[in-house]
């Protein structure tokens, strides 16, 4: 007896053994090979394999964001699900990751059989190296009347290409101004500086007063590249800067570059000690707090502000303007919304559920409950909040926009930059010698670019 | 003549078939795709020979990444494998006696901790406004040794090799507290009567009864110098600058960041030839001292 169950246990654990193996095979289908974060990435990043529906019964839709922490993501799911109810013939599965890792995997995500149908993607050069291997669908022919003429022409150019193509619509308009602490100023008789002379002598003040001035944390490398960007916007011409920002042409050889990194230096001088040792949202905290006078936030952490003290008595005004050869009429932000794949199967399903999501009427409900607008017209016509009113109508009166200079590079000048920007932050290198690194990889991405 | 058994290779045919499926075949392919120009959405490859190795070598970051990877390397030898052994003879001692085994789960449970919650939790206490390290040093009156610890340039790297110092140390020492007890005690105590003092017995009979378990243990230390990312990727990414770059990150960031998927199949093969070097140079040099 005792023989045979133990023969039994044996067979069952083989049989286990080798049903592993087969299951395993099923997974690996465009995995590249290489290190174990390929493999794993892609394995958390697909869905559960969606069969066929032959008999055409139910839809699914696959929608990836990078919006996991409330309330924004209630918000979607509530959408969603209403949508769902009105559409019984559609199921939409929801995947969600945080900023950076979003960023890795929707790489590895689109280039497989398993691309979510639609998907959040940046616009400028994020979006467009996907455009090159035709993985994003053309929305031109269906951004057409009622759409179009709903929707904000300012933002809507964030997501058009060179040649005219429409590939996304916004989901949340997004602005980067100073924002700072009323009562501080007040204490201090200081004025809102308009020019860049203005805005230092007030940071000087706050200083000799032991205030620090600004709030700041680059550990995750993109704040100090927001300051660099809006700098460049100052100083170098927009064709100038258009012809630096195309990886097949750019150069980075103005004086103006190398400029804004001396301004950025002056910037420095006045933030919170440790700057490469925190993150931007821990710098906040010092703002919210009311221990520093400014905070150079986008329009988006209002949201944030308002949770960590609501109390507090804050302002909004644009950056500095300094005279040089650049567009002062820019306002540093960009939509970030989302795109539809080119490998969806049901290309007119995505399109009328983005209409609706990004709609007006949806729009106005997540300015209420989530404090985001989208790019259709007037979503503030419910609010009662002051703070995010104004806020709304700097957004609507921007004549246009100054793309996040991050998500405008190539790849490999993009972390060259950032990677300056850093340096030059701790004052390990002048922006004469960062300039000059920058140069040399703008010249290989451009033999590097397809 | 009896038949050739060959029931036994069927028994090892479902390992074989896995370790090559999961092993072999990806560094073979790997091999193949460094020397290749993709990414992980483009529909095609294209050729580019030695290219990739050739941009890897002469990258301004290269020098940096050998370095604070030999760094992790010597510096975790001393402290992991070293002062772990110390330890572990400490608590195999009289000294120590019954409490040997508290102390020794006590010095184990962090390397139970996954890797990514160690690495948030030390991103907190590195924090130079409201982290514990500066906190504690305001307090005690060391302020002028406050840093910005992560971000400073210098300083970064040494702060994850720390941090790792304090994850694993206590796993060598419960590899080799193991070894130790293997050591039968018939010798120790023959050492004893001949009047060998405690240190004397660690070195001559302990130690090196328990040489393959060192030698193991610094294999795997080594290779994980070289293979090291989690740790770098939850507290600074590299940063700042390039400064606490490795080449396991800069393997992930080439893959997924700069969609250059052919750059990161030449580290891999780069890590991999210095991590079997490395493994071959110390077994032939203990097997030496064997003959």
């Amino acid at each position: 007896m005792k023989k045979n169950l133990k023969k039994a246990i044996c067979v069952g654990m083989a049989c286990m053994m080798a049903a592993s193996l087969v299951a395993c095979s099923g997974n690996t289908s465009s995995s590249s090979g290489s290190a174990a974060p390929t493999t794993a990435a892609v394995q958390q990043g697909s869905e559960a394999v969606v069969p066929a529906p032959a008999s055409g019964e139910k839809k699914v839709i696959k929608l990836f964001h990078r919006f996991p922490d409330d309330p924004c993501n209630s918000f979607i799911e509530k959408k969603v699900a209403e949508y769902e109810a009105a559409h019984p013939d559609i199921t939409i599965e929801i995947s969600s990751a945080q900023n950076q890792p979003y960023k890795e995997k929707i790489k590895v995500v689109v280039g497989s059989d398993e691309c979510p149908d639609i998907f959040f993607s940046w616009g400028g050069e994020f979006s467009e190296r996907f455009i090159r291997e035709n993985l994003i669908m053309d929305l031109t022919s269906y951004m057409t009347g009622e759409w179009a003429d709903s929707l904000l022409q300012t933002q809507m150019v964030e997501y058009t290409t060179a040649d005219g193509m429409i590939y996304g619509v916004p989901f949340r308009l997004d602005a980067k101004l100073f924002f700072y602490n009323k009562d501080i100023f007040e204490d201090q008789g200081l004025k809102v500086p308009t020019t860049w002379d203005e805005f230092i002598d007030a940071c000087e003040a706050l200083k000799s007063a032991g205030i620090t001035p600004i709030a700041e944390g680059n550990q995750d490398q993109w704040p100090g590249c927001h300051y660099v960007g809006t700098l460049n916007q100052l100083l170098v011409a927009d064709d100038v800067r258009a012809k630096d920002y195309n990886p097949k042409t750019g150069e980075f050889t103005d004086p103006g570059y190398a400029q804004a990194l001396e301004y950025y230096q002056q910037l420095v001088a006045y933030m919170n000690p440790g700057v490469n040792g925190q993150t931007h949202d821990m710098a906040r905290l010092g703002f919210t707090q009311g221990q520093t006078g400014l905070l150079y936030a986008e329009l988006v952490e209002i949201t944030n502000i308002k949770q960590e003290n609501a109390d507090l008595n804050w302002g909004m005004f644009n950056f500095p303007l300094i005279e040089g050869a650049g567009n002062p009429g820019l306002l540093t932000g960009s939509p970030e919304g989302f795109v539809v794949s080119a490998k969806t199967r049901y290309p007119d399903e995505c399109v009328e559920f983005l209409k609706w999501f990004l709609g007006p009427e949806a729009g106005a409900e997540q300015a209420e409950e989530v404090g985001w607008f989208n790019a259709s017209k007037g979503v503030d016509k419910n609010l009662t909040d002051e703070s995010l009113k104004e806020a709304y109508s700097v957004m609507v009166s921007a004549e246009e926009m100054g793309p996040w200079f991050d998500s405008s590079l190539y790849s490999t000048v993009c972390d060259a930059y950032l990677t300056a920007i850093s340096d030059v932050t701790n004052g390990d290198v002048t922006p004469a010698d960062a300039m000059t690194k920058i140069q040399r990889i703008a010249k290989e991405a451009q033999t590097l670019v397809e | 003549m009896k038949k050739k058994n060959i029931a036994p290779y069927f028994y090892i045919l479902p390992g074989l078939l896995m370790v090559l499926c999961f092993v072999y075949i990806p560094i073979i392919v790997n091999c193949v795709y460094s020397f290749f120009r993709l990414s992980s959405y483009s529909s095609s490859m294209k050729f580019v020979g030695f290219s990739n190795f050739k941009r890897l070598f002469t990258n301004d970051v290269f020098p940096i990444m050998i370095r604070n990877n030999i760094y992790y390397c010597v510096i975790s030898l001393i402290v992991q494998v070293g002062f772990g052994t110390i330890l572990a003879l400490l608590l195999e001692s009289k000294l120590v006696g019954k409490a040997g085994g508290f102390y020794r789960n006590v010095y184990f449970i962090p390397s139970l901790i996954s890797l990514t919650a160690v690495g948030l939790m030390f991103s907190f206490i590195y924090s130079p406004q409201i982290g514990l390290l500066n906190t504690f040093l305001k307090n005690v009156g060391l302020v002028n040794l406050q840093q910005s610890w992560l971000g400073d340039k210098k300083l970064a790297i040494f702060c994850i090799i720390a941090m790792s110092q304090w994850q694993f140390t206590g796993y060598i020492t419960l590899l080799m507290v193991v070894a130790f007890q293997n050591v039968p005690q018939d010798y120790l105590e023959a050492a004893v009567i001949d009047g060998a003092g405690p240190i004397r017995r660690a070195i001559s009979i302990c130690l090196p009864l328990a040489k393959e378990q060192l030698l193991v243990c610094s294999i795997i230390t080594v290779i994980g110098a070289f293979k090291l990312f989690t740790e770098v990727y939850s507290t600074t990414s590299g940063g700042p600058g390039n400064n606490s770059q490795v080449l396991g990150l800069f393997l992930y960031q080439n893959a997924f960041l700069h969609d250059d998927m052919g750059m990161a199949a030449a580290t891999g093969v780069l890590i991999f030839a210095i991590t079997v070097t490395a493994s071959i140079i110390q077994l032939r040099v203990t097997r030496s001292g064997q003959e």
